[in-house]
């Protein structure tokens, strides 16, 4: 079957496999190959921004530990996935109990998204990292550290992971589309740059889709852009600017349901909407507009129904649309 | 949207023969009037209508006003809660003249039994000074009069009994609406709507119109369904009903309470008809915001297992719905099951394919489902809607089954599977 032409994803495929591989980060790179020479690691606590190489380093610190056959020593868990720390708990005892033989008197477990647990579910986890850690090291990847309890913090080796810069994403991707043969505009790339804000993951999923179409020009990284963005969130704003609530609603529905996007995930696609420079709006509609949906989210986050709730922002847009054209 | 009247007001009697029923009711009551409109001296100034909801009584004071062409002065319970209103009906009672020139009056307090004795103990005196005072008939109904707390007014009324309509009477008027509102009906679901009312006409007229919003066919199959719901609480259609007709606060949480569905799914049905009911942007904004936080109570409630506060969450469904109109004029409106619900039963399998799939791009990317969905799933749909033969091979790769396929490209999945078969022909 490898004989076949088999499409990976470019994010997997040319995820660096080893910490030599990794030519972003050097100091945590510098650091992480520390551990390799002692053989030896403490809890790690990984932060940044998405797409910038915090599961890669985790993945290759475990592939030059333990040589290619990493993936009986690791387990990946995602706390997002996962369902509370009660299974978190079990997986790991599981994971923990059954010792395989080698040079490394450890395995490692990965907690991608440590950062939407619970305070009180850290607190959990805090206790069951002390209980394993003859056996296991934990490495921690959030987003944000500051969501993760200081007494996490004390116990693990801090990685500060940095936004990649220009010319480190352009190189890669240059060197992603010469492996497979795509031919590009260099203009093309710096645009995929700016539109991913630094986050490899996303640079590399718009220059394969781009690539889908053929040459990766300007034009067809816009408009991937655009298709990944659906055309319903702004005629959702305009409907409801323009008093036709039950359009917009239909509108918000159909994202929600064809799109599977989340009561948050709205929010967030108004709000780079509402700012875009597509959408004439006054300006200061743009601030009271962001105010209300920055009180959306925050419900959404307390657990309120993103039907009502976005409703009720419908209904508020439709009120000042109104009241801007009396 | 239709927006007509509600039948129970159409179709309201215009002339004392035209109301359903009650024979000894009106033997009693019409002679009364007669002589308040002939000047006669009255031994009773007042009387009190009694019987179970929906029987008449109120129709039939206002028939008896359209037809004698006399003024009618009507307050509800929640009206006269109050002795200076009370005094307000009092000096018009007083008077002869009205500002048509000479014309005899009725002065119709409703609901009487309404009045709370010990709340609104100044009230019940009131009435029974103005019932002292007038030069105009006053007529007072209740359910109830038996009441202790009606004791001291039932000396003072001429007591008129009206009984529970007989289901032939309920079911003649029934048939009369369908002729008129052209609907066909099956006298088996007419004869179901009135067992359902028990002698209440206006519950039975209500709930014609409710069938018939869905159905110009009164069918037995079409009428089970809605009635079916109702056990001497309301339907989420009569409960909204009663919650946007609402001028009180505790009227409107009484109608969010009463209704046989849960609160929460009381909050959709209230979040899918808003929009049908106020049509003025200030009143929708303004119920639509009371409606979110009393969603946001909700939530503090299920998170810190604090029932106490459920009371706020009554509070803003009930009332701060119903007083949020202030523009709009209440209408009919044809109320819908909460589409939220339909469209999560009828989405589930595609809902269940795109969790699937963003489950395996999870397992191939190291990342998490959310981030799947929200990172890779768009652009996987991309390559899919464009290039065939490129998303064969993916599908390949992550060994996607033909309905995740379909999925990612409901336009093109048949180019991709045969692309696949060719692919899966040379390996």
């Amino acid at each position: 079957m490898a004989s076949v032409e088999v499409e990976l994803l470019w994010a997997e495929k040319y995820r660096p496999k080893t910490l030599d591989e990794i030519v972003n980060q050097e100091e945590i790179v510098r650091r992480l190959k520390q551990f390799v020479k002692s053989r030896n690691m403490p809890h790690c606590l990984f932060a940044g921004p998405p797409g910038t190489g915090k599961t890669t380093a985790a993945l290759a610190l475990a592939h030059d530990l333990y040589g290619s056959g990493y993936a009986r020593y690791v387990l990946e868990l995602n706390a997002s996935d996962a369902r509370g720390i009660d299974v978190i708990r079990t997986t790991v005892k599981e994971f923990a109990r059954s010792v395989v033989p080698g040079p490394i008197p450890f395995k490692i477990i990965i907690l991608d998204e440590a950062d939407n647990m619970t305070a009180d579910a850290q607190q959990a986890l805090r206790r069951t990292m002390e209980l394993f850690t003859s056996t296991c090291r934990f490495i921690l990847i959030a987003n944000y550290p500051s969501k993760i309890i200081e007494p996490i913090q004390s116990r693990t080796a801090f990685f500060r992971f940095t936004p990649l810069k220009k010319e480190d994403v352009v190189a890669r991707l240059k060197w992603i589309a010469d492996q497979e043969n795509v031919k590009y505009d260099m203009e093309a790339l710096e645009t995929i740059f700016e539109l991913s804000e630094g986050d490899m993951r996303r640079a590399i999923n718009i220059l394969q889709a781009a690539s889908a179409l053929g040459r990766v020009t300007v034009e067809a990284v816009y408009k991937v852009i655009g298709a990944a963005h659906p055309t319903e969130v702004r005629e959702m704003i305009k409907a409801a600017l323009a008093g036709r609530f039950t359009e917009a609603r239909e509108k918000l529905r159909a994202l929600m349901i064809n799109y599977g996007l989340s009561g948050v995930d709205v929010v967030k696609a108004l709000h780079r909407e509402i700012f875009s420079a597509e959408l004439k709006i006054p300006e200061e509609l743009k601030v009271i507009i962001a105010d209300y949906l920055g009180e959306v989210q925050y419900r959404l986050a307390e657990g309120a129904d993103d039907e009502i709730q976005l409703s009720a922002l419908i209904a508020r847009l439709a009120m000042l649309g109104k009241r801007l054209r009396v | 949207m239709s927006t007509r009247l509600p039948w129970i007001i159409k179709y309201r009697p215009k002339k004392v023969a035209e109301v359903v029923d009650q024979d000894n009711a009106k033997k009693q009551f019409i002679p009364w009037i007669k002589a308040w409109i002939e000047g006669k001296k009255q031994e009773k100034k007042a009387a009190l209508l009694y019987g179970p909801a929906g029987c008449g009584k109120t129709s039939l004071v206002e028939a008896t006003a359209k037809e004698f062409g006399l003024e009618l002065i009507e307050m509800n319970a929640s009206d006269f809660r109050t002795r200076e209103a009370i005094e307000r009906i009092a000096k018009v009672a007083a008077t002869k003249y009205s500002l048509f020139g000479f014309r005899s009056k009725i002065i119709l307090l409703d609901e009487i039994d309404g009045l709370n004795a010990i709340a609104d103990r100044g009230a019940l005196s009131a009435v029974l000074d103005l019932i002292e005072a007038t030069t105009h008939p006053i007529v007072l109904t209740a359910n109830d009069p038996w009441d202790p707390k009606l004791r001291s007014l039932r000396d003072k009324c001429l007591l008129i009994a009206f009984r529970r309509l007989p289901k032939r009477a309920v079911i003649l008027m029934l048939k009369r609406i369908c002729e008129s509102e052209k609907l066909i009906c099956e006298y088996n679901a007419l004869s179901l709507i009135a067992d359902y009312a028990e002698g209440d006409l206006r519950s039975a007229i209500n709930d014609l119109q409710n069938v018939a919003s869905i159905s110009k066919h009164i069918t037995l199959e079409v009428t089970k369904p809605i009635l079916a719901r109702r056990d001497r609480q309301y339907t989420p259609f009569e409960a909204l009903r009663s919650l946007f007709f609402s001028k009180y606060a505790w009227q409107a949480k009484k109608a969010v309470t009463s209704a046989d569905i849960d609160y929460e799914t009381m909050m959709l049905w209230i979040a899918e008809n808003l929009p049908y009911q106020y049509t003025d942007p200030e009143d929708l904004w303004r119920a639509y915001e009371a409606l979110a936080r009393a969603d946001v109570y909700l939530g503090r409630v299920k998170r810190t297992q604090n029932w106490d506060l459920l009371a706020y969450v009554f509070d803003l469904m009930g009332a701060g719905v119903a007083l949020a109109r202030r523009k709009t004029k209440f209408k009919w409106v044809k109320y819908s099951f909460p589409q939220k619900i339909l469209l999560l039963a009828k989405t589930r399998g595609q809902r269940e394919i795109r969790d699937a799939i963003a489950k395996v791009l999870a397992g191939a990317l190291h990342i998490s489902s959310i981030i799947a969905k929200r990172e890779v799933l768009p652009f996987l749909r991309i390559i899919f809607n464009e290039n065939p033969e490129y998303a064969a091979r993916i599908a390949l790769g992550l060994n996607l089954t033909e309905s995740m396929i379909k999925f990612l490209t409901p336009k093109r999945y048949r180019e991709v599977l045969r692309e696949l078969a060719k692919l899966k022909k040379t390996a």
